[in-house]
């Protein structure tokens, strides 16, 4: 019961995630600001963005259902929570494991920006109305190569549950066997975070903060909580499936610290797609690929 | 989904640095239909000119525009001194060319930032203006200031070239040469950068000429149009450029017009700077024009074509002052430009003119209730007639 609290509240799930989240998200950020030159934030600007934000009055526009505008925050961010009890977080093995666990995740994953887009087509504020199409195109269009590109690894070693997965490959870097499915599941999780350059639901040149237009204090700030745990979460997944299972937790923070740098080199170099070229982008290209890898997995057998 | 929204870009938008509002009806992503209204940033300055005496105004144009203050100091006070019938020094005609093309360079660096964060290209907005600071930094030895440096007096020019701050142009100007070549390989080469380029907003030579564009929008669309060029002043007629064209008319080609127009500049400089005379820098300037006239003056701002019209009864103030600047002629494009693109190029499109909203708005009309009030241009005529009855 209390190692059960525990992990629900402090470590992997709760304290521990936000913490690592706002960490990761300062270091994106960072990373970010020193490759276009810039000086960039202070280590505790997320923290201190988020304080603020919390403490801020939220403005609810007129006309919107005031249970479900406060209600979709929520239930992004308790998605995000949720997931993290699956993830080897920090190279230690999940909290709580069962079979088919993995999908379970993904689909938790999936719950933050599928309230974005509810969000946002809950006003009738028409950026918001048209960030929120953008972001349930963009869903539409990345989850599933995103779900077959994780799937890769849970197919060669014939379980869904991740545990059994990861022990299953024994520190064997799946990036090398499975390189196709390795890129599509970086670029899947920039499509899910919306980083450059899939960041058209909310480019702000043209529709203003996409779906969160009208999101103020403390539904913003759990909305940008929830990104950055879902950050640290898809790192986790993505190092723990292609990058040689979990480890030693100091060789597990290298090897998340190392994706984030990638993403963020990724995100330093590109323009923004728009989201007719995302969709192509996605449909024509990178979900082909990810079933060519699957059916090498499959003809090839367990690698 | 096939619902039509408006999309109101401004007055206030992330998109826009200055006021204006543009109304983009779309369907799903598309843009179906685009109106604009300007004059928001209305300040009276035409108005506020015929009160102050000429060198006031010089003060005054100045600051018609934040980006090219000179190009406006300059077409007025050669405005001015055609009506006194005063000849500038040929020292200060070279400075005055040479400010202007120095101010082109930090102008055309200024747009390639904004253009880049208009597209989402984060990175390339930030060093363009890190390396737009080396000119900044040269108008300031140059000039005092960063922005409305003042080197125009009635007459020719304040500020004069020493060797000291010919080095430091010459080591700006070649840096800047290697990273506008870097910069150019980029816009060219970028894949997905071209993407959000190649084939975006393109205007035909004929629709460039039909709708009367200037400067490196039209020259992007293969109109060679260039004051420089057509009408030289100041240095222009004895150092001569060459026209900058592309045929494509999309926005990558303003994006290689404007950047390899840089290239010109850079080779113009030099040459100012070799050839700069000795002799004065200005020369006596009466204190009050003796007869009536009226003039038209005409340059190339770093947007286009800049036109001065100044007409004065004599004295030592102006009667009637008129200024178009480029933005004005090129707008027009981006409403025809945008029905049929994606909402996404939208910002892009109007970017690609270069705008500079608070320069262009010489009117604004108020309207209250909801009835269009459109004029025509007999109401127009008569009312002008009205004000400067008196």
């Amino acid at each position: 019961m209390l190692d059960d609290l525990f992990a629900l509240l402090v470590f992997p799930g709760g304290l521990f995630v936000v913490v690592c989240g706002l960490v990761y998200m300062w270091l994106n950020r960072k990373l970010i600001a020193r490759l276009q030159n810039r000086i960039g934030p202070r280590w505790f600007q997320p923290a201190a963005d988020t304080m603020k934000l919390l403490g801020n009055e939220e403005i609810m526009p007129a006309g919107v259902d005031p249970v479900l505008f406060h209600l979709f925050p929520l239930l992004a961010a308790a998605g995000a929570l949720t997931a993290a009890l699956y993830v080897p977080l920090g190279g230690v093995n999940p909290a709580f494991s069962f079979e088919g666990d993995l999908i379970v995740t993904i689909t938790l994953l999936g719950l933050l920006t599928l309230m974005t887009g509810l969000a946002g087509s809950l006003s009738a504020d028409r950026f918001a109305l048209v960030g929120a199409n953008r972001t349930l195109t963009q869903l539409f269009s990345y989850e599933v190569p995103f779900l077959l590109a994780l799937l890769g690894p849970a197919l060669a070693a014939g379980s869904w549950q991740l545990q059994e997965i990861l022990a299953s490959h024994g520190g064997r870097w799946l990036l090398i066997m499975q390189p196709i499915g390795f890129v599509v599941a970086i670029l899947g999780l920039l499509g899910k975070l919306e980083l450059h350059p899939f960041d058209a639901p909310e480019a702000n040149t043209e529709i203003v903060a996409g779906a969160l237009t009208e999101y103020s204090g403390r539904g913003l700030a759990l909305f940008y909580l929830s990104r950055g745990i879902e950050l640290v979460i898809g790192l986790t997944l993505v190092s723990a499936l292609y990058l040689g299972g979990i480890g030693s937790p100091l060789a597990f923070l290298a090897k998340t610290l190392g994706l984030l740098l990638g993403i963020t080199l990724i995100e330093a170099l590109m323009t923004r797609l728009r989201i007719d070229q995302t969709v192509s982008l996605w449909w024509r290209l990178m979900s082909v690929a990810v079933l060519v890898q699957l059916l090498i997995v499959v003809i090839v057998g367990r690698i | 989904m096939t619902e039509r929204f408006t999309i109101p870009i401004g007055p206030q938008h992330p998109a826009l640095k200055e006021p204006a509002h543009f109304a983009f009806t779309v369907e799903g992503e598309t843009v179906t239909s685009a109106s604009v209204r300007l004059g928001y940033a209305h300040r009276g300055i035409e108005k506020a000119a015929e009160t102050r005496t000429f060198i006031q105004d010089l003060y005054l144009m100045e600051r018609v525009c934040g980006i090219c203050s000179h190009i406006h100091a300059s077409t007025f006070a050669r405005a001015v001194e055609e009506l006194a019938g005063v000849t500038v020094p040929p020292r200060a005609r070279m400075i005055r060319t040479l400010v202007a093309e120095l101010e082109r360079i930090h102008s055309h660096l200024l747009w390639l930032g904004v253009a880049a964060h208009d597209a989402g290209f984060e990175a390339l907005f930030m060093y363009s203006w890190r390396d737009r600071e080396t000119i900044m930094a040269v108008l300031e030895s140059l000039t005092g200031n960063r922005v409305n440096y003042s080197v125009n007096v009635l007459g020719g020019v304040k500020c004069d070239i020493t060797p000291q701050l010919d080095t430091q142009i010459r080591e700006a100007v070649d840096y800047l040469q290697e990273r506008t070549e870097h910069y150019l390989h980029v816009v060219n080469t970028d894949r997905v950068f071209l993407k959000r380029t190649k084939g975006i907003g393109v205007m035909s030579t004929e629709q460039a000429i039909r709708w009367g564009v200037v400067g490196p929008l039209a020259r992007a669309s293969g109109v060679p149009r260039d004051i420089r060029v057509e009408a030289p002043y100041d240095a222009y007629a004895d150092f001569p450029i060459d026209i900058v064209l592309d045929d494509a008319g999309d926005l990558a080609a303003r994006f290689t017009v404007r950047l390899r127009e840089l290239f010109e500049t850079y080779r113009l400089i030099r040459a100012l700077l070799d050839n700069l005379p000795e002799g004065d820098l200005t020369t006596r300037f009466p204190r009050r024009i003796k007869q009536a006239g009226e003039v038209i003056v005409r340059s190339e701002a770093p947007r286009g074509e800049l036109f001065y019209f100044v007409r004065t009864e004599g004295g030592s103030s102006p009667s009637r002052v008129k200024v178009r600047t480029p933005t004005l002629p090129n707008m027009h494009s981006v409403l025809e430009l945008a029905v049929g693109a994606q909402l996404a190029d939208a910002p892009m499109i109007l970017a690609g003119i270069d705008p500079c909203f608070s320069c262009n708005d010489r009117t604004s009309l108020i309207r209250r209730g909801g009835e269009q009030d459109i004029w025509s241009w007999e109401k127009l005529r008569q009312y002008g007639i009205e004000v400067y009855r008196a």
